[in-house]
C-alpha cells in the first residue's frame, strides 16, 4: 500500500506590483501604452478556442489520407466504433454533404475567398492531397477519439499524382497567370525589358529558389462548435470572424444570422488562420451530426497537413544597368504552385515594379499545379520571398559595379512607380536608407567582410516593401454621460494589440481618458471587422472609429452643446448617452459598403502607389569551417506612416524580422517528392527561430503620416519580414564571397 | 509487492494526489498514460498550453518543486506535455494561474505585461513559468554589467538572469526581445513570497505510486530493490525516467505501455560519487542536476550540456534515458565514449559493468537484458587534457545533432599519448573513431598529424544522408571538426608542439 507524505501547502505568490496602467491624459495615439490583455494572457486566464468548457463536450480527431491522389475503395470503421467512448465515425459513406465552396472568389463578397480548399470533405471518395481528412472520429474523450482514429482502416486505389515542385517547374509545366483588377501585381510590362537587357552595359541574371513554409503559429488550430436547432455557435481560432461566419453559413446552408463565431483571442495566425480549413468545417459538421458540442484541437502535425503553407518559388531576376549603375531593365519571373482544389498566386514580383526606376520592366508569374494541400497566404505573401530575389540581385549588381549597395539604391530611387507610372502617396526610402545607415554605422564597415578568428564577418543591406490596403470596417461607438465610451467591433486579438490601439484612437477622438474607453471584440454579434490580413486591420478600423467619432460629435452638438463644454459634459448635463454606428452589416447597407469598397480600392489604385517600406542593415558571422551563419546585429528603419503605438508597432516589426530570420536560415517545409508527405510536420524538424538565434534588433520609425491613408497608417504587420532573406544573404556574400541563391542558407549551402 | 501490479480492477491504485497551485488534488481516476498537460487542462487549468506535444515549444511549461540538496527546494520548470500525470503524484506544482492573477500579477507576469512580452499570448504562460524558475533560483545574483558589455552578452542580465532558462520556449510573435527585457528587469523575490519561502524547506520526498487503469499501469516503486523485483517480474515493463523520449513516443507515435515503471526518483539512481579513480553518475539524475553537481569537474560534459536540447528538457532528461533510448544521434553517447565511460547495469542478480564501447549492438539495440536497468555511468579518472564537444545541427540551440563529435586527447611532450573520439550521427549506433584514434596516437600533435587524421576521420562510419544534412556534408564536417579541435585556443598540451 502506498503512503503519502502530505506536502506543506503553498499559496500563490503575493502581488508585488500594481496592474499595468496607462498615463492620465492624452494624446494617446503614438504612446507606447501597455497592452490591455497583458494581465489575462500572462496569468493564463485568457481563453483560447480549445479552452471553452461546455457541458457534454465530445472530442473529434481526424483520420488523414496517407496518399497524394487516390480513390477510397473501402472504409472499415467497425473496430473504431466498438472502442469504448466512441460516438461515431464520420466518412463519405455516412455523412450529409456540405454545400460546395464557391468556385470563383469575388471581391464583392470576401467570404468567398476564404475557403482554404474546394475539397468536399467527407462528401467525396476522392483524395486530393496527402493529409486530407477522410474520416472524423467523435468520442466522449480526446484519448478515445485519438485511439479509435488509429483503428479506422481505409483502402485506397492510387491515382497518378504530380508532387515535385522543382521537377514540374523545371519541366516548363508552368502556366502564366493573368492580372486581375484590383488585386496585387502578378504580371506587368513596360517597354521592352528583354531588348533593354540585351543592350545593357551591366547585366545580372540570377535564378533563385525559396522553399515552402508553414505558419506554425504557436496555437494549433482549434474549434469548438455547438448547434441549437439550426443555429450554431463556433469558437474558432480564426483571423476573420465575419468571413468565417459567412463561409460557414454558405457551406452549412443556413442563414448568416444563424451562425455565431466567437474568437476574442487567437494564438497567432500569420495567414494560416485566414481561411476556413478542414478542422473548422469538420468540427461544425460533427457537432451537427452528433447533436453534441464538439471540440477539435488539431495536433501540430495535423495543422501542417491540413492547413496550407507558403508556396515554394523559383525565380529569375535579371537586371540591366548602364555604366553609371542606372537600371535600364528589370525582369522578374516567378513560378509558384497551387493545387487542383485551391491555392493561388501571390505577389512575388509585385515590388519589382515599384522599388526602382527603370524604363523597361517585365514581371511574370506562372503556376504549376501540384497534388498537395493548397498553398495559402503567409505573412507578406509574395513580397517576403520575392524580395529575396530582387534585393539579392541588386546587391550583386552593386558588387559587379564596385558601387556601395546603398549608393546604388539611391541612384535608382524612382520619382513614380516604374511599372504603374503612378505617384507614390508617400515615399521615404532615401530617409530610411540614411537613418538606417547612420544607426548601423554602415559607412564604417569593411566592404568585402573581415576575418575574426575562425569567423567571417559580413554586412548586408536590403529594402523592405509592402503595399498598404484598406478594408471596410463597421463599428458602433457609445459615449455615456459618465464620460466612458464603448467601442464595439468584431475583430480578434491575435497579437497586434488591436483593442489597445483602437482604445487609444477613441480616447483622442472623443477627448476622454484611455482608461474610460472599453472595447468589445471577438464576436460576430458585433459590427463587422475586416479579416486580420494584409496589415490592414489597424488602419481600417481606425478609419471607421474616426468616422464614428465625427458622427458622435455631430450628434452631441445637436444636443445644444455649450461652447467650451466637452462631449461628456454635454451628455452629463442633458442626462443622455449617445450611440452611433458606422457601416452596415446587412441588407442594402452592406451591399453599398462592398460596392463603395471596390470603387474606392480601384480609384485609390489608379491614383497612388501606397506601401509601407523599410531598410534592413545586418551583420552576420559565418563559421569559416562549418558554414554556420549567425546574425549578430540588426538595424531596421521603417516607414509605416503614423505610429499608433510605438510599443506594439516595434514589436510587430521585430516579430516580422525574426520570422524573416527563420525564412533566411532554417525554415523549410520538406515534401517527400514521391509520396507528397510533409516530412517535417512538427516543431522538432520545422525550425522556427529560438531566442538564441535572435540578435539585438534596433527599430527606427519615421512616424510620418501617409496623406492618403486613414490616420496616416500604412500597417506594420508584414513589412518587417520583407527583405530579411536578402539582407542576410547579402551579408553572407559580403563575408564569404559566396552568393547563395537558394533558401534557407543552411550550413551545407554556405560551407566552403 | 507483486500484488500491486497484478491488481485487476480498472482505474484503481494508490496515489496520494498532488498539490497544484497550493491546493491538494486527487489523481484518482486518471489514465496511466495521461500527460500532466492533458490532466491539468481537463481540470480547467488551461494556462499551460499545447503547442507541439513533443517538448519543442515550452507552451506547456509548469513549475515543480524539486530537491535542491537534501533540505532545500528548487522550483524547476518542466514540459508538462511529456510527463505522465501519475509521475507527479506526491509533488507540488505551480502553473501560470498559480503564480498570480490578473489583479495581482506575479513579478514575472507584471514585467511580461508591461514590456510587451505577450502578443498573441499563447506562449506566454509557459514563458512565465520558465522565467519564474530562474527568478527563484537561489544562487542568482545581480552582476555589474557595463552597458556595452550588455549589448554583447545576450545571455545574462544585470540581475543575474541566465537567458538559457528560456531556451526551451518558442515565441512566434514577439521576436523575443520584449521577453528578454522582462527577464532582465526582474528584481529578487521578497523572502516572504510563499514560493521563495518554499525554497528553504525540503522538496516532497519520493513516494510509491500505483495506477491501474484500462489503458495500462503506472508504478513508482520507492527503492531500487523494489524496482528490480518489479522489473524481474515484468521484463516488458517500460522504464520511465525524465520521460522526454517516452513522452514523445506516447504523444506523437501513439505508443502505450501496458506497464510503466518510473525510476526517476529512486534515491539509489540519484547520486554522484567521486573518488580518485572514477566519477559515478546516477542514471536518474537530470542533466541539469548533473551539470550543477559536477560544476565543471568534467569539462567535456560541461561543453555538452548547453548544447543538449533546452533547459526545460535538461530539467527532465537523464543519462540513463539517453543511453536507454540508444538513438544514433543522441548526444551523451559520443561524449561518454570519448571519456571511456562504462555502464553499470543492475538487476535482481546484482550489478554488472559494461564498457560503453561494447554496450550498443545495433540500431537502438544494446547488451542490456530484459530485467536490467542502467543504474549509473562511470567515468574513469584522470580525465584527458584536451577535450571538446562539437555538435553540428541545423539550428544553433534546441536541435538534434546532424553529427556530434566528442574528443578526449592527451598530449605529453608534444606527442599524442591517448586519443578517444566518440561519434554520433555517422552510423546506426554511436561509435568510437578507432582508425582516427590510431592515426593520432604516438604521433606528434601538429598540423601535419591532424590533417592526416582528419582525412581518416572523414571516412569513419557511414554518415546518414537525410533532410538534416547530406552524407557528404556530414563527412566533411567530421574532418573539419578535428582541425577545429587543433585550432582550439588555450590547449596546454599543444604550445610546445607548435613552438
Ligand atoms: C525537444 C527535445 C529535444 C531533445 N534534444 C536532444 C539533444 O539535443 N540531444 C540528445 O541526445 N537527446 C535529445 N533529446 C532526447 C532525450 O531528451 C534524451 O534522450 C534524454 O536523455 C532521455 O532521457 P529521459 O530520462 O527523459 O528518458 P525517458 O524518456 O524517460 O526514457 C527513454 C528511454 O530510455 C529508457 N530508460 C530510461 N532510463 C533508463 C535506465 N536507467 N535504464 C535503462 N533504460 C532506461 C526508457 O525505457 C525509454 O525507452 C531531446 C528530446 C526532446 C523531447
Ligand atoms: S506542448 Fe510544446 S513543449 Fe509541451
Ligand atoms: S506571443 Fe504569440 S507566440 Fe509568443
Amino acid at each position: 500500500m502506498t503512503t503519502t507524505t502530505p506536502a506543506p501547502a503553498i499559496r500563490p505568490a503575493a502581488p508585488s506590483r500594481p496592474r499595468p496602467h496607462a498615463p492620465e491624459s492624452g494624446p494617446w495615439v503614438g504612446r507606447p501604452v501597455d497592452r490591455r490583455d497583458g494581465p489575462t494572457k500572462t496569468t493564463g486566464t485568457a481563453t483560447f478556442s480549445a479552452e471553452y468548457q461546455l457541458p457534454d463536450l465530445a472530442h473529434g480527431w481526424l483520420v488523414h489520407a496517407p496518399i497524394a491522389r487516390a480513390r477510397i475503395t473501402a472504409i472499415d470503421d467497425a473496430a473504431a466504433r466498438a472502442h469504448p467512448g466512441v460516438l461515431t465515425v464520420l466518412s463519405h459513406l455516412n455523412t450529409p454533404r456540405l454545400k460546395p465552396s464557391p468556385a470563383r472568389p469575388s471581391l464583392l463578397d470576401m467570404s468567398t475567398m476564404v475557403g482554404g480548399t474546394r475539397v468536399d470533405y467527407l462528401g467525396t471518395d476522392e483524395v486530393f492531397f496527402d493529409g486530407q481528412p477522410v474520416a472524423v472520429v467523435v468520442a466522449e474523450s480526446l484519448e478515445a477519439a485519438q485511439y479509435a482514429a488509429s483503428l479506422v482502416q481505409v483502402d485506397y486505389a492510387p491515382l497518378p499524382a504530380t508532387i515535385d515542385f522543382a521537377a514540374a517547374a523545371a519541366a516548363g509545366r508552368a502556366t502564366p497567370v493573368k492580372q486581375s483588377l484590383g488585386m496585387p501585381t502578378l504580371v506587368g510590362s513596360v517597354g521592352d525589358a528583354d531588348a533593354a537587357l540585351g543592350r545593357a552595359a551591366h547585366v545580372v541574371d540570377l535564378h533563385f529558389t525559396t522553399p515552402g513554409h508553414n505558419h506554425n503559429a504557436l496555437e494549433p488550430h482549434a474549434t469548438t462548435a455547438v448547434w441549437d436547432g439550426d443555429r450554431v455557435t463556433v469558437w474558432d481560432a480564426t483571423q476573420g470572424i465575419d468571413w468565417f461566419r459567412k463561409h460557414l453559413a454558405l457551406r452549412f446552408d443556413v442563414p448568416v444570422e444563424s451562425v455565431r463565431v466567437i474568437a476574442p483571442f487567437v494564438g497567432g495566425g500569420f495567414g494560416g488562420k485566414g481561411s476556413v480549413w478542414a478542422g473548422t468545417l469538420l468540427t461544425v459538421l460533427a457537432a451537427r451530426v452528433t447533436g453534441r458540442p464538439v471540440r477539435m484541437a488539431l495536433s501540430r502535425e495535423a495543422v501542417n497537413r491540413v492547413v496550407g503553407g507558403r508556396t515554394p518559388t523559383r525565380q529569375r531576376v535579371a537586371l540591366g544597368a548602364d555604366a553609371d549603375g542606372r537600371l535600364t531593365s528589370v525582369i522578374h519571373e516567378a513560378v509558384l504552385r497551387n493545387s487542383p482544389v485551391g491555392g493561388g498566386p501571390e505577389q512575388v514580383v509585385g515590388a519589382s515594379g515599384d522599388l526602382y526606376a527603370s524604363p523597361h520592366v517585365r514581371l511574370v508569374t506562372s503556376m504549376v499545379t501540384l497534388d498537395l494541400v493548397p498553398n495559402t497566404f503567409m505573412r507578406a505573401p509574395g513580397e517576403s520571398t520575392g524580395s529575396f530575389g530582387l534585393e539579392s540581385a541588386v546587391d550583386q549588381l552593386a558588387h559587379d559595379l564596385g558601387v556601395d549597395p546603398l549608393e546604388l539604391r539611391l541612384r535608382n530611387e524612382p520619382e513614380t512607380s516604374a511599372l504603374h507610372h503612378r505617384a507614390f502617396s508617400h515615399r521615404r526610402i532615401r530617409e530610411l536608407l540614411h537613418v538606417g545607415a547612420e544607426a548601423f554605422g554602415w559607412a564604417d564597415r569593411t566592404p568585402g567582410g573581415r576575418r575574426d578568428g575562425s569567423q567571417l564577418v559580413g554586412h548586408g543591406l536590403a529594402l523592405a516593401y509592402h503595399p498598404a490596403w484598406e478594408f471596410p470596417a463597421n463599428v458602433t461607438l457609445l459615449l455615456r454621460r459618465d464620460g466612458t465610451a464603448l467601442l464595439r467591433c468584431g475583430f480578434q486579438e491575435m497579437g497586434m494589440g488591436t483593442a489597445t490601439v483602437q482604445a487609444q484612437v477613441v480616447a483622442d477622438a472623443l477627448g476622454i481618458p484611455f482608461d474610460a474607453v472599453h472595447v468589445d471584440y471577438g464576436d460576430s454579434d458585433l459590427p463587422i471587422a475586416p479579416n486580420a490580413g494584409g496589415s490592414t486591420q489597424s488602419a481600417s478600423i481606425a478609419a471607421a472609429v474616426l468616422r464614428s467619432a465625427a458622427k458622435l460629435r455631430r450628434a452631441v452638438s445637436q444636443l445644444h452643446q455649450r461652447p467650451g463644454e466637452s462631449l461628456a459634459q454635454t451628455l452629463t448635463r442633458v442626462g443622455r448617452d449617445v450611440e452611433v454606428s458606422v457601416g452596415s452589416d446587412v441588407g442594402v447597407g452592406a451591399a453599398a459598403t462592398s460596392v463603395r469598397f471596390i470603387a474606392t480600392t480601384l480609384l485609390n489604385q489608379r491614383r497612388w502607389v501606397r506601401a509601407a517600406s523599410g531598410a534592413h542593415f545586418c551583420e552576420v558571422r559565418v563559421d569559416a569551417d562549418t558554414g554556420e551563419v549567425r546574425v549578430t546585429r540588426w538595424v531596421g528603419a521603417f516607414d509605416i506612416g503614423t505610429v499608433l503605438n510605438a510599443k506594439t508597432a516595434a514589436s510587430q516589426l521585430r516579430g516580422g524580422i525574426v520570422m524573416g530570420l527563420g525564412l533566411a536560415l532554417t525554415e523549410e517545409t520538406v515534401v517527400d517528392g514521391r509520396t507528397g508527405r510533409i516530412m517535417n510536420a512538427g516543431l522538432a524538424e520545422y525550425h522556427v527561430p529560438t531566442h538564441a538565434d535572435v540578435p539585438h534588433i534596433d527599430i527606427h520609425l519615421l512616424d510620418d503620416p501617409d496623406p492618403t491613408m486613414p490616420l496616416g497608417v500604412l500597417g506594420a504587420g508584414e513589412v518587417g519580414i520583407t527583405g530579411v532573406g536578402a539582407a542576410i544573404a547579402n551579408a553572407v556574400f559580403d563575408a564569404t564571397g559566396r552568393r547563395v541563391t537558394d533558401l534557407p542558407l543552411t550550413l551545407d549551402r554556405v560551407a566552403p | 509487492m507483486t500484488s500491486q501490479l497484478d491488481r485487476p480492477a480498472p482505474t484503481e491504485g494508490s496515489t496520494g494526489g498532488l498539490i497544484v497551485n497550493g491546493a491538494p488534488c486527487t489523481l484518482l481516476g486518471i489514465r496511466a498514460n495521461a500527460t500532466a498537460l492533458d490532466w491539468l487542462r481537463d481540470r480547467g487549468l488551461t494556462g499551460a498550453k499545447e503547442g507541439c506535444a513533443e517538448g519543442e515549444c515550452g507552451a506547456c511549461a509548469v513549475l515543480v518543486a524539486r530537491p535542491d540538496g537534501d533540505d532545500r527546494t528548487r522550483w524547476t520548470a518542466i514540459n508538462a506535455c511529456l510527463v505522465p500525470a501519475a509521475s507527479l503524484d506526491g509533488q507540488e506544482i505551480v502553473t501560470a494561474e498559480g503564480l498570480g492573477s490578473p489583479t495581482a500579477l506575479h513579478p514575472t507576469q507584471y514585467e511580461m505585461a508591461v514590456r510587451g512580452g505577450s502578443q498573441c499570448g499563447y506562449c506566454t504562460p509557459g514563458f512565465v513559468c520558465s522565467m519564474a524558475a530562474e527568478y527563484y533560483r537561489a544562487d542568482r545574483v545581480a552582476a555589474e554589467i557595463a552597458p556595452d558589455e550588455q549589448e554583447r552578452d545576450h545571455e545574462h542580465g544585470p540581475n543575474g538572469f541566465d537567458l538559457h532558462a528560456l531556451s526551451g520556449n518558442l515565441c512566434r510573435c514577439t521576436g523575443y526581445r520584449p521577453i528578454r527585457d522582462a527577464a532582465y528587469a526582474l528584481g529578487h523575490p521578497d523572502p516572504a513570497d510563499p514560493l521563495a519561502e518554499r525554497l528553504t524547506r525540503p522538496a516532497p520526498p519520493p513516494q510509491r505510486t500505483h495506477v491501474a487503469a484500462p489503458d495500462g499501469e503506472f508504478n513508482r516503486p520507492a527503492t531500487l530493490p523494489e524496482a528490480l523485483a518489479l522489473l524481474a517480474e515484468h521484463p516488458d515493463a517500460v522504464l520511465v525516467a525524465g520521460s522526454t523520449d517516452w513522452g514523445v513516443e506516447v504523444n506523437i507515435r501513439g505508443t502505450r505501455a501496458a506497464h510503466a515503471l518510473a525510476i526517476d526518483r529512486l534515491p539509489e539512481l540519484r547520486t554522484v560519487e567521486v573518488d580518485d579513480t572514477v566519477i559515478e553518475l546516477g542514471a536518474a539524475l537530470s542533466l541539469s542536476e548533473i551539470e550543477r553537481l559536477l560544476a565543471g569537474r568534467v569539462p567535456l560534459l560541461a561543453a555538452l550540456f548547453p548544447q543538449f536540447a533546452s533547459r526545460l528538457i535538461r530539467n527532465g532528461a537523464t543519462l540513463g534515458g539517453n543511453l536507454g533510448t540508444g538513438s544514433p544521434i543522441g548526444d551523451a553517447p559520443p561524449a561518454l565514449l570519448a571519456l571511456e565511460a562504462s555502464v553499470v547495469l543492475a538487476s535482481v542478480a546484482g550489478d554488472r559493468e559494461v564498457p560503453l564501447a561494447d554496450y550498443f549492438t545495433g540500431y537502438r539495440q544494446s547488451v542490456r537484458h530484459p530485467g536490467e536497468l542502467i543504474r549509473a555511468i562511470r567515468i574513469p579518472l584522470p580525465l584527458a587534457g584536451i577535450t571538446a564537444f562539437h555538435k553540428i545541427a541545423k539550428r544553433r540551440f534546441d536541435d538534434i545533432s546532424s553529427v556530434a563529435i566528442a574528443y578526449a586527447v592527451d598530449v605529453t611532450d608534444g606527442v599524442v599519448t591517448r586519443a578517444r573520439i566518440g561519434l554520433g550521427g555517422v552510423a546506426a549506433t554511436p561509435l568510437r573513431a578507432i582508425a582516427t584514434e590510431a592515426a593520432l596516437e604516438g604521433r606528434p600533435w601538429d598540423r601535419a598529424t591532424v590533417q592526416e587524421a582528419a582525412a581518416v576521420l572523414r571516412r569513419e562510419g557511414t554518415p546518414l544522408d537525410d533532410h538534416r544534412a547530406s552524407a557528404a556534408y556530414r563527412s566533411a564536417m567530421l574532418g573539419t571538426s578535428l582541425l577545429k579541435l587543433y585550432a582550439q585556443p588555450a590547449d596546454p598540451g599543444r604550445q610546445e608542439a607548435d613552438a
